[in-house]
């Protein structure tokens, strides 16, 4: 079977003003149906870019972006998409927060779906919580069930974990590890943290810096759940993180 | 507000009050003046005015009902207009650049400057509405433009990705971000055209109307009913204020305890 996500060629430049902006520059990359692939890179690389192109809030200045041989678009594919921003409304509980998806996907049964996921995600008994009431730990999560409640065939999550404590990203991981062995989704996790990727990815897609291209992928042959003492876990972490010390030092 | 504090301010807003009208009584008791009357010449005009009505025969609630009723039209046609056109002008900067240097200009022109061309063009209740309207509409217009802008461009992102077309984006996201600051310019709309009542009943040939009563009884120098006329206008106006105050503080708890 051809790969599910391929790009190729990708370039993405911003117009502002007289300036352009070259973000993304001649990228290519595939991902497998079902993988769980994490995608790291310097801090300001064009990892959102990407993201957005992968959902098509935006489009390739050049070079194709194909998901099952068509430019992605969320009225004919469905996205579960994690923003690294805060994206919930305000104005609505958590449960008319993780319904407002369904209901923009035209689903029935919302109620009933996002309370499911609520509980999936370990929110039970918060649903009439608003989003100020609560963590922002707990807000990731109602992203994560909200992007899940819609049943998506591609989940796009962009550092979800960045603001959480070590404790409460490393259970997250767990937790995201354990919604994907079960739903068997295809997955892409961008990160900026190399340990997490390693924990938790298939394959690793290790960008340059900016204009950012993909400069290696590494496949992490290591069975979940994975140990972080263990050698080749160590191994695959040191050999990430020195690529994108390259990167970084030659800014 | 802790409990305490607000019952101080309580407290301290009704002495002040007392204190107004103490020192409008004796002013008036030193002045002796016919046309200037004490504030119990005042409420004795609202005793009498409020139970054997006006020299027409309208009682005080009929010219309180008969200017809200005309507000409140010249506010309906305002919202429906006012509302849609905001947000299209927020969301389309192309209907914006079309219909912001007409409606920038405008703006500044007052009702009562309107009100010549309002006699020529309108006629019976439409003229109330048409001047209460122009005063009402751009507030509520700004504040819905303002209200757009405002809208987060990663809430508008993640409803696209649930693949929602512009309306559900509109109905979703933008309007109830919106909102609040919708319902600030309605408050203010409603307070400015409120403030208009008297110059738009000045134009009208019907008897009734707090505007009128006010005119009726200047030109008959009974100033103790003007005076009235007055102070209702006053306290009907602080009555709607609050009134959507308090909606507003329901609807928008959530930004409430945001802010605090
Ligand atoms: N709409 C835009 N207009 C102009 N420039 C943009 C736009 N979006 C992104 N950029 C630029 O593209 C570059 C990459 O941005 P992007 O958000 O994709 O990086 P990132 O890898 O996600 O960064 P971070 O690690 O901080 O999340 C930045 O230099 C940014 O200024
Ligand atoms: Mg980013």
């Amino acid at each position: 079977m051809p790969p599910l996500i391929i790009a190729k060629g990708l370039s993405k430049s911003f117009f502002a003003g007289k300036e352009t902006i070259s973000v993304i520059d001649n990228l290519d990359l595939s991902i497998d149906e079902g993988r769980f692939a994490c995608i790291v890179g310097p801090s300001g690389c064009g990892k959102t870019t990407l993201l957005k192109i992968l959902c098509g809030l935006e489009k390739p200045t050049a070079g194709s972006m194909l998901i099952h041989g068509q430019p992605p678009d969320p009225k004919k594919q469905r996205f579960g998409v994690i923003f690294q921003e805060d994206s919930l409304l305000p104005w609505l509980n958590l449960l008319n927060n993780v319904k407002l998806g369904l209901e923009l996907c035209h689903i029935d049964n919302a109620e009933e779906i996002a309370i499911k996921y609520i509980d999936l995600v370990g929110l039970e008994g918060f649903e009439k919580y608003f989003p100020h009431q609560i963590s922002g730990g707990m807000k990731k999560r109602v992203a994560i069930a909200r992007a899940l409640a819609v049943d998506p065939e591609i989940i796009l999550m962009d550092e979800p974990f960045a603001d959480l404590d070590a404790q409460t990203r490393s259970m997250m991981q767990k937790e995201l590890l354990s919604i994907w062995s079960k739903l068997n989704k295809t997955i892409a996790f961008i990160t900026h943290n190399v340990d997490e990727a390693v924990f938790i990815g298939q394959s690793v897609y290790v960008l340059t810096k900016r204009p950012t291209k993909v400069k290696a992928t590494v496949s992490i042959d290591i069975d979940h759940p994975r140990s972080r003492l263990s050698p080749p876990f160590i191994s695959y972490r040191e050999k990430i993180l020195g690529m994108l010390q390259e990167e970084i030092t030659s800014l | 507000m802790p409990k305490l504090d607000r019952f101080r301010s309580t407290l301290i807003g009704v002495a002040s009050l007392a204190t107004f009208v103490i020192i409008w009584q004796v002013v008036t008791m030193v002045a002796n003046s016919p046309f200037l009357p004490t504030p119990v010449q005042v409420f004795e005009a609202f005793i009498k005015i409020s139970t054997i009505g006006d020299i027409d025969g309208y009682t005080l609630w009929w010219h309180i009902g008969f200017s809200l009723y005309r507000v409140l039209l010249g506010f309906a046609v305002a919202i429906v207009t006012a509302v849609p056109l905001g947000i299209l002008m927020g969301v389309k900067p192309v209907v914006k650049s079309v219909a912001s240097p007409v409606t920038e200009i405008v703006r500044f022109i007052p009702p009562i400057a309107w009100i010549p061309l309002s006699i020529i063009l309108f006629s019976g209740i439409n003229r109330y509405i048409f001047l209460l309207w122009i005063g009402i509409f751009f507030p509520i217009l700004l504040d819905t433009i303002a209200g757009v802008k405002r809208t987060s461009e990663t809430q508008v992102n993640m409803a696209k990705t649930f693949g929602a077309d512009n309306k559900a984006i509109i109905k979703k996201i933008i309007f109830p971000s919106a909102l609040p600051e919708i319902m600030n310019g309605l408050r203010v709309g409603l307070g400015v055209g409120w403030m208009c009542i008297v110059a738009a009943e000045m134009m009208g040939g019907e008897p009734v109307g707090l505007g009128r009563l006010i005119l009726k009884y200047a030109n008959l120098l009974q100033i103790d009913v003007v005076v009235l006329g007055m102070v209702v206008i006053g306290l009907v106006g602080l009555a709607m204020n609050y009134l959507i105050l308090s909606v507003e503080r329901r609807l928008f708890k959530w930004r409430v305890e945001i802010k605090a």
